[in-house]
């Protein structure tokens, strides 16, 4: 994990999804550091005073590209009090503090992966996403599930992986329509691909289900990493 | 007895801060130089107002512990080297010690270093780049060095290499880099781990390339003798988080964790972890990894590195000048003293001016040292000389590749006086100078004065 570095920024774009889901866009004041694509930000709204205590702050997958630091990106739903507050407060020109990077949840794009992404879990993806290239020679399999097709946030970019890196493949389920993300739904890509290792990204229901699901298809722990939230 | 509440604390600290540039003009403004009383050092704290004031600053938080300083000093060098960490330590020891020991992390898996595994090195250095291999239980292995850059012999290193080397561990001597295109084929060749100890060699480069760059860590010293001073410090310097996230939690207790001091749960994962035969989600703050130690330096130290850091590109160009000038003046000498030169592909940030008595030379090394020193011009030997010969060497487990000719001529015949940014023309002159009046034929009997007083401390 690189240095990490608490900076001030300030909201440049809002994106409302619909349905409490939110994109923010953050002008970093100073360079931001370089992080990984699936490591995560600490966002804090109220100021932070170099030399005192870091403020209550939430942490959020870095969605943005690591070769664009000039703009972080994040996504969140409002689930609890503090990303209630996020949706009351950010207005474009809004200043807040976040510090970064955290994480080793970090796809490795060396070998065929599969991705399991549920709502916006997703964004713990897409900075790897963002990064894949045409040539590329393993494969990735991203597994995406929403409660409904208007909360796909990131459909554009995953159409436009579709479109230039070959060895891409995406399969979406929406709740309302195909009924819940599930291993079995997926097996027959999951089986196309060599060796593959699993990163799985979403609620924990998800999370333990598909845990379970990948052990019932005599998938070996040690080949699945988890983004676990408490 | 209360945390800083507002009020007029900021008008306070802003009228304290302007107090203390006044202080440092006041103090330590006068560098005057009287020739017949005034001592010539090999290193000093070079520092100004700025130093002082982040320095209060710190003290004015009183935030104690790595907090903004720490942050803003590791980001400052990691940027510096272009890398992704900077680990902030106690000492240039202490960041060899975090190093070394990242290494035998069992994280590691198969490339873990385990006991009795070997690891190249010289003799002719500073203890604290041997000492943590022999405290991991793995045995140095002792290659001569070249008189004409103190490093390592690189085909000496390559001989050197058996089935049970796993790693190199080396300084660039006095800040000289070593033959980093030899080493680096030889870590590529055998899979071996390098650590540069790039404690006296701030600012050096390598085919244009900064040294510490090269190894998968290298270790910086912030010791007042360095190129840039903290008081007590170091640093562990890598481009592989990994490494970076073993060798924080070395420095941290060992700890798994790796929240910053007064932070809780940055993971999100505190109590949702399972490790080793704990219960699950047993606190992670509290969950080790490793045998660590706290080898962390404080918030106050990091000011003063933060304002030093900022001076550095004029500190390499005054060593590099200063050197230049010595050499000028002592070329005339090259008969008797083997001067120091930089190898193709170095540009050294000079740690010293490096001076071997050559053999028939007909004085020796203490005869002009002694000479130096009784004139206020502060000498040092190069450190250890032949470290195997110091009581706790002597009888470690080790193996000796070859013979160390040279390491011992260094030991007997080798010294070195300052270059530091703290050295104006006045010093270098009176330095040269007394070169010159004992090369001439003068002795320190002849006439010396303050021998008794010119050591510091």
């Amino acid at each position: 994990m690189a240095v990490v570095r608490r900076i001030p920024c300030v909201v440049e774009a809002l994106e409302d999804h619909g349905e409490h889901v939110y994109t923010v866009h953050l002008r970093p004041g100073v360079q931001a550091p370089r992080f990984k694509p699936g490591q995560f930000l600490h966002l804090a709204l109220d100021p932070y005073e170099p030399g005192g205590f870091w403020p209550d702050s939430r942490v959020f997958s870095i969605a943005s590209p690591p070769e664009a630091r000039e703009l972080l990106a994040v996504t969140y739903a409002v689930k609890g009090d503090f990303t209630g507050r996020m949706e009351r407060e950010l207005r474009v020109g809004t200043s807040v503090w976040v510090k970064l990077p955290y994480g080793d949840f970090v796809v490795d794009g060396a070998n065929d992966v599969v991705l399991f992404a549920g709502g916006t879990g997703v964004t713990a993806f897409t900075a790897f996403l963002h990064s894949l290239v045409s040539g590329a020679e393993s494969r990735v399999l991203l597994c995406y599930g929403a409660r409904r097709a208007e909360l796909f946030v990131y459909q554009p970019l995953v159409e436009d992986c579709a479109r230039r890196a070959p060895s891409f493949e995406a399969r979406l389920f929406t709740e309302d329509r195909d009924g819940r993300l599930s291993v079995e739904a997926v097996w027959d890509s999951v089986t196309r691909l060599h060796a593959p290792i699993f990163y799985l990204s979403g609620p924990p229901s998800m999370l333990s289900a598909i845990s379970a699901e990948l052990c019932d298809h005599g998938v070996p722990p040690e080949v699945v990493k988890t983004d676990a939230w408490e | 007895m209360a945390a800083e509440r507002g009020g007029d604390s900021v008008s306070t600290r802003t009228e304290i801060l302007a107090l203390v540039r006044r202080y440092y003009a006041e103090k330590f403004g006068d560098r005057s130089f009287d020739a017949a009383t005034d001592p010539v050092r090999y290193a000093g704290r070079v520092f100004g107002a700025e130093e002082l004031c982040n320095l209060v600053d710190a003290s004015l938080d009183f935030y104690l512990t790595a907090g903004r300083f720490t942050e803003q000093f590791e980001a400052g060098i990691a940027d510096y080297f272009g890398v992704s960490d900077a680990l902030f330590v106690n000492s240039g020891s202490s960041a060899n010690l975090v190093a070394l020991t990242a290494l035998t992390s069992p994280r590691l898996g198969e490339r873990q270093l385990r006991p009795g595994d070997e690891v190249l090195t010289v003799a002719a250095g500073f203890p604290s780049t041997v000492a943590p291999i022999v405290q991991n239980g793995l045995v140095p292995v002792f290659v001569d060095v070249r008189l004409s850059d103190y490093n390592v012999d690189p085909a000496l290193l390559e001989a050197a290499v058996s089935p049970r080397t796993k790693a190199i561990m080396l300084a660039h001597t006095l800040g000289v880099p070593f033959d980093l295109d030899a080493v680096m084929e030889l870590v590529e060749k055998h899979g071996l781990w390098l650590i540069e100890d790039n404690c006296d060699a701030l600012g050096s480069r390598y085919r244009g390339t900064l040294t510490g760059t090269f190894g998968h860590l290298s270790t910086l010293s912030f010791y007042p003798a360095h190129h840039i001073t903290t008081g007590e410090g170091g640093s562990v310097v890598t481009d592989d988080e990994e490494l970076a996230r073993i060798a924080r939690s070395v420095r941290d207790w060992g700890r798994d964790c790796y929240c910053a001091g007064g932070e809780n749960d940055t993971c999100g994962k505190r109590f949702a972890q399972q490790f080793g035969s704990l219960p699950y989600g047993y606190d992670h703050k509290y969950v080790y990894s490793h045998l660590g130690y706290n080898l962390k330096a404080t918030d106050m130290q990091a000011a003063i590195g933060c304002a030093q850091l900022e001076r550095l590109g004029d500190f390499t160009a005054a060593r590099k000048a200063n050197h230049a000038t010595l050499l000028e003046a002592l070329r005339p000498f090259e008969d008797r003293l083997l001067l120091p030169s930089a190898p193709a592909n170095a540009d050294p940030s000079w740690f010293c001016f490096v001076v071997t008595v050559c053999a028939d030379a007909g004085f020796s090394r203490n005869e002009l040292t002694r000479f130096l020193e009784a004139n206020r011009v502060e000498t040092r030997n190069l450190f250890s000389g032949n470290l195997l010969r110091h009581p706790a060497f002597e009888h470690i487990e080790r193996r000796v590749a070859g013979e160390l000719t040279n390491t011992d001529a260094i030991m007997e015949r080798t010294f070195f006086v300052g270059v530091y940014p703290g050295l104006d023309e006045p010093r270098l002159e009176h330095m040269a100078e007394v070169f010159v009046r004992f090369m001439n034929g003068e002795r320190a009997d002849d006439g010396a004065s303050g021998a008794s007083s010119s050591r510091a401390g």
